[in-house]
């Protein structure tokens, strides 16, 4: 061997990127092609009906076209066809793990187009039930994530406490999913008696849980070796894409609506915002299972501030409210037909007396003005609100052009601008990273689709 | 909103008089048209975001100028039927100062308007969504085919004027 013998000329079909048949490459001495693999629609770890049709070289993913509309169920054309009211239940089905949000944006929309006044206990109660559903968004996130990844125990922690959050939405809106439960300028009804100690009784356990899942979840070798790293993005191509919500804060951005633009009561609570610097799917993971944390928070200091406390108390001062009121009205009676034997009273005592009635004040109450839904019209003109859902920026463009019927709907969901972004994360990575990355940008189909 | 100043002489007042008054720009167009850009303002809408209207011309002009001014996001691509018109209606926001803006822009007879992909690549598959319900065509746009209605589909859903009457359809045989 101490002899140089000329180093032996290299084929043609031996150098590296050569190639005779079509998408044939030769890359460390082997022949490899180009292969389609075709993703769902009905694929365990697609979250719902999703195409991918993917090309990979190896396990490299060359190139990747989501292909949706598997469900879409024209939700914006029903708007046309039905009253503002009669198409609330659907709303439902647009987004049916956060659905408190949809119903949010709509009825907020129509609130600014009509003009209506909300008063504080129905805003706190909208914000309760949109920071647990929050959580019970984020807690299947969380389950589901990590079942792609290969862990099943979780999904089962985190279906339990799903349950009991799911117990409280019963509770108040009759729906464990499809609540159906804001109106225009209020809510449809009152928060049961108790409800608000249930519901300290559940968030007091939650953290704990919390606690249990990040000790299973956060240092497990498998979860860190698969996520750390791993569908990194810069904030520039979250931009692009239109990608937000703990996408976009887990690249350092702590853009959140619910601080820079301050719906609801939202300016009235304490809370931060939780942000990640590394952009991976780590990052994500860590601010989703922080902003559960931020919104138990949210909800405690909801719950001690309750303009009008729990509703027992509400109910008999309603109580004691109605017998004064039948108190005047029978006075009213006698001022007009005086019973027998007895003195008719003084016209002008009556009416003051009806002027002090003591009533409910605004804000303790559950619809700010009486709207008959049956025939509800907002006057002509648009609204685009918007609101922080558990996935990004919802919104919901809404024109009426003064009819009973929206003259048009349009939703923009978060998870449809959130699923453009995946073909350019994946292209270039490993094809077994596809559900981690994918996993992490926690998208619903039902939303893309509509 | 109500600084536009009167009539110079009440008598000689012409049926445009009766008009409402025009609205004013508000900040955001007030700063776009000394630029020496063409935008018509439309008012706030209902939640308070500025409406401005531009034409399919001026379109990527005033795009720009609004990317360059720190609208960054585009939220959402609507296509909208007005019976008579077409209109495409783009809502952005800006992740420096926290607002949103939308513009509107009038599709002329045959239903085109500049894409704004070149300027947000997140308009992609928005564009397509309002191509495929509405029909509006995004000149520009770099892949334009339905999105969410099966490729062979007849006619764009979610217009005023549109029948279900694909002959192939099952019920539309009886």
């Amino acid at each position: 061997m101490t002899t140089a013998s000329p180093a032996p000329e290299l084929s043609l079909r031996d150098k590296p990127g050569f190639s005779d048949l079509q998408g044939v490459t030769v890359e460390h001495g082997l022949n490899t092609q180009d292969m389609v693999v075709n993703i769902g629609p009905q694929h365990p770890s697609t979250h719902g009906v999703l195409r991918l049709v993917t090309t990979i070289n190896g396990e490299i993913v060359k190139d990747m076209e989501p292909v949706i509309g598997y469900l879409h169920r024209s939700k914006e054309k029903m708007a046309e066809g039905r009253s503002y009211f009669q198409y609330q239940p659907t709303i439902d089905r647009v987004e049916y793990l956060s659905s408190f949000y949809d119903h949010y944006v709509y009825v907020t929309a129509i609130e600014a187009l009509a003009d209506l006044k909300v008063p504080k206990r129905v805003e706190y109660i909208r914000m309760i039930c949109m920071e647990l559903n929050r959580i019970t968004s984020h807690l299947l996130w969380f389950g589901t994530f990590l079942l792609d990844l290969g862990a099943t125990s979780p999904f089962f922690y985190a279906f339990r406490e799903r349950e009991a959050i799911f117990k409280l939405f019963e509770d108040i809106t009759g729906a464990r999913m499809m609540y159906n439960y804001f109106r225009f300028g209020g809510v449809n009804a009152d928060a049961p008696p108790g409800w608000l100690d249930d519901v300290r009784k559940v968030i007091n356990e939650l953290p704990f849980r919390f606690d249990e899942y990040e000790a299973i979840a956060n240092k497990n070798p498998i979860v860190m070796d698969r996520c750390i790293g791993v569908g990194v993005t810069s904030y520039q191509d979250l931009l692009d894409y239109g990608v937000t919500g703990p996408s976009m804060r887990a690249c350092g951005v702590a853009q959140d609506m619910r601080k820079t633009n301050p719906y609801s009561c939202y300016n009235e609570v304490e809370f931060d915002v939780p942000t990640a610097t590394e952009g991976d799917v780590y990052a994500r993971y860590k601010v989703r299972m922080a902003e559960m944390r931020e919104s138990i928070r949210i909800v405690h200091q909801l719950l001690d501030n309750m303009p009008g406390g729990d509703s027992a108390e509400l109910r008999k001062l309603e109580k004691e409210h109605a017998k004064v009121a039948e108190e005047i009205a029978a006075a009213k009676k006698r001022v007009t037909v005086a019973k027998k034997n007895e003195e008719a009273p003084n016209a002008a005592d009556v009416a003051k007396m009806a002027e002090k009635a003591p009533e409910l004040p605004f804000d303790y109450r559950t619809t700010g003005q009486k709207v008959n839904l049956m025939v509800f019209k907002p006057p002509a003109g648009e609204a685009f609100s918007m609101v922080e859902s558990p996935r990004g920026m919802l919104g919901c463009y809404l024109v009426s052009d003064g009819t009973p019927k929206a003259y048009r709907v349009k939703w923009r969901g978060a998870s449809f601008s959130n699923l453009t972004i995946l073909p350019s994360m994946m292209i270039g990575n490993l094809y077994p990273d596809l559900m981690a990355i994918f996993g992490s940008l926690d998208i619903i189909l039902p939303e893309v689709d509509r | 909103m109500s600084d536009a100043s009167p009539p110079a002489n009440k008598a000689d007042k012409t049926p445009a008089d009766d008009a409402p008054e025009p609205i004013q720009h508000g900040p955001l167009g007030k700063a776009l048209a000394d630029k020496g850009l063409t935008l018509e303002a439309l008012g706030d809408d209902a939640v308070g975001n500025e409406t401005l209207g531009v034409a399919c011309a001026d379109l990527l002009g005033v795009a720009k100028a609004l990317r360059d001014d720190g609208f960054d996001l585009l939220l959402s691509v609507s296509g909208m039927d007005y019976k008579e018109y077409r209109q495409s209606v783009t809502h952005l926001y800006s992740t420096k100062t926290y607002q949103t803006v939308t513009l509107k822009t009038d599709a002329g007879g045959d239903d085109t308007v500049p894409s704004l992909v070149p300027i947000w690549p997140a308009a992609d598959w928005h564009e397509r969504e309002s191509y495929d319900l509405m029909g509006i065509h995004y000149e520009g746009h770099p892949d334009l085919r339905r999105i969410l209605m099966p490729i062979d589909w007849i006619g764009h859903p979610l217009r005023k004027d549109y029948k279900e009457e694909d002959p192939r359809l099952v019920w539309n045989r009886r």
